[in-house]
């Protein structure tokens, strides 16, 4: 009887473990999608293109995330470094590494594909 | 007792000083503004309180664009302000406000004329605020100055942008992004104690903080804002906060709408605006508060054009397509050239039976415009303003009567001439502004125009003002 339990609970969390995970993804991603609304939107658009409601207006242009020679290199850490040290007229962010990672996994699922599928 | 006044006004000087060397902020305007987003206050400000294209779009969309991820923060976007001036025009004394003279409103030298806190930034989440509260110099009062708390949020619409929010604000006009309409239009600060034209349309600052309103605006694709907005009186009921500290002297009946259209276009550095503003009020005769009113119809069209110096020349769409890492220049020049033409019917359907005015209706046109040039050098901003302006209407010799130095012998509300002005910002946080009125007609007529004596360019002002922002 203890056997079957114990089968039964490791089946049930090696079902589990992918929803899990897809779940501490998806809030990563809804996390991401919230932070990008609240302090990217403005300026990069809605859809990532850097034709946000500010952008016209602004000294230098907001980059556009769905060109894909945005996405070459090791992009992570440029966006990383962008938002923690501001770039030209780009302020720095008062952002934690998490909120960054959970920006960067937003873009990634957005911006990226659309690039991908722009190409 | 002379010595003590000195002391008193040297302290205030020294403390003025002290606050512009604290390392509060790297920048200014109402540096809690600069503070919460990390950027200079002249991206928002050519030489403040004039805004640049982007300074406009910081106001559309809240006050609340922030360097932070947290909805709110802590201490609050507190900000300083404090201004004193010296007037020389026919009539003034010597004093030193607050400290000497008993008639303040004939003081030469306003030390202050005006000192502000300001709440300047996000309140919570899409929600933020421009709240001033102010200590008169001149009036010896404080009360809550220019107001304005808004709800802002964007989206697409027809594949273009839209920022949509609501105002909560208390006098018409200081919702807006442009430099043309009167709140926030040249001259950007004047004499509090120097004679004025006895003539003004409502809209033109007779409703600041005698109403509050409420008021819903879309910005489309960076090209077409518009609004409504109605306000009510601020003397009781709702909208009375809005009003704290100011005595309601014009007292709106029920519900006055006010409306704006603008549409702006660039083209590379250039920005165009061309507009159209008004409102409609229902006003109890002075010292009424009840009964028939008089409606005042208020329509107005303004026009801007900015050139952007500090901006780079190319079209934004070539480095959209580039993907990114470009560097922009910064310029060094700005111009910003303003016009206004207002309208207003005035329908005295209390005040003609009353016998307050010879005629049933008059009317009022004004017109302004101005032109500003800054050049940003390595030893701060200079630059400096030349004005054009003129009050006609309909002669009414009960309405203006005579009266020694703020009256008309010809019963015409009739004024024009010229306001000239230079300004040096040597650093972020101050100001220093010389400014010279001169007028070629006032109150109906260029000389004796009170019917005691007194010629228009008797009025003619220098006013010399040093504006600290902390």
């Amino acid at each position: 009887m203890k056997r079957i339990l114990g089968c039964a609970m490791v089946v049930l969390f090696l079902g589990a473990a992918p929803l899990l995970a897809k779940s501490v993804e998806g809030n990563e991603y809804d996390k991401g999608k919230t932070l990008y609304k609240n302090n990217c939107q403005f300026c990069h658009g809605i859809r990532g293109d850097g034709k946000g409601p500010a952008a016209e207006p602004l000294l230098g242009h907001p980059v556009d995330f769905t060109n894909s020679k945005f996405w070459q290199d090791d992009v992570e850490k440029k966006i990383e470094d962008t938002i923690k040290k501001g770039k030209e007229m780009m302020p720095a962010f008062d952002l934690s590494p998490d909120e960054i990672k959970a920006i960067i996994s937003y873009m990634s699922h957005t911006f990226k594909k659309a690039a991908q599928n722009n190409n | 007792m002379a010595g003590e006044k000195i002391r008193k006004v040297f302290f205030l000087l020294i403390f003025l000083v002290l606050l512009q060397l604290l390392p509060l902020n790297t920048a200014q305007a109402v540096p809690s503004f600069a503070r919460q987003t990390g950027m200079p206050c002249n991206e928002c400000h050519t030489v403040f309180p004039e805004l640049t294209p982007f300074g406009r779009i910081f106001k559309l969309g809240g006050y609340v664009l922030s360097k932070s991820s947290k909805p709110y923060e802590f201490p609050p976007p507190l900000a300083g302000m404090a201004q004193a001036s010296y007037t020389d025009s026919k009539g003034l004394t010597s004093g030193v406000a607050p400290f000497d003279s008993t008639n303040r409103t004939t003081d030469r030298i306003n030390l202050p004329q005006q000192l502000s806190l300001f709440y300047g930034g996000r309140i919570y989440d899409k929600i933020g605020a421009f709240v001033q509260g102010t200590y008169d110099g001149v009036s010896n009062k404080i009360f809550l100055d220019m107001t304005d708390i808004r709800y802002s949020n964007n989206t697409i619409l027809w594949d273009k942008n839209l920022i949509y929010g609501l105002t909560v604000n208390n006098s018409p006009t200081s919702q807006d992004v442009w430099n043309t309409t009167p709140a926030w239009g040249f001259p950007f600060a004047s004499s509090s104690v120097a004679s004025t034209p006895a003539a003004g349309a409502i809209i033109d600052g007779a409703l600041d903080q005698q109403v509050g309103g409420i008021g819903a605006y879309v910005y489309w694709n960076n090209l077409i804002y518009l609004e409504g907005t109605v306000y009510r009186t601020a003397r009781n009921g709702i909208t009375k906060p809005l009003g704290a500290g100011t005595t309601t002297d014009q007292v709106v009946d029920g519900a006055a709408p006010y409306w704006r259209l603008a549409l702006e276009q660039r083209w590379k550095n250039h920005f165009f605006t061309i507009g159209t503003y008004g409102m409609q009020a229902d006003i109890f005769p002075a010292g009424n508060r009840s009964g028939p009113t008089d409606r005042f119809t208020d329509i107005a069209f303004d026009a801007q054009y900015q050139y952007m110096g500090t901006i780079e020349a190319e079209h934004m769409q070539d480095h959209m397509q580039m993907g990114s890492e470009h560097m922009a220049e910064e310029g060094k020049h700005i111009i910003t050239a303003h016009a206004t033409w207002i309208h207003e019917n005035q329908d005295w359907k209390a005040s003609f039976p009353l016998g307050n005015t010879a005629n049933p209706s008059d009317f009022l046109n004004t017109f302004r415009m101005n032109m500003n040039y800054y050049y940003r050098s390595h030893l701060g901003d200079i630059g400096g303003s030349i004005g054009y302006f003129s009050t006609t209407g309909k002669t009414d010799p009960l309405l203006y009567s005579s009266s020694p130095v703020d009256g008309s012998r010809t019963g015409s509300p009739n004024s024009n001439g010229f306001i000239l002005e230079a300004d040096y910002r040597p650093w972020d946080k101050t100001k220093i502004s010389l400014q010279y009125t001169i007028y070629n007609k006032f109150n109906g007529a260029h000389s004796n125009y009170d019917g005691f004596g007194r010629n228009a360019s008797d009025n003619n002002t220098l006013y010399a003002l040093v504006w600290l922002m902390f």
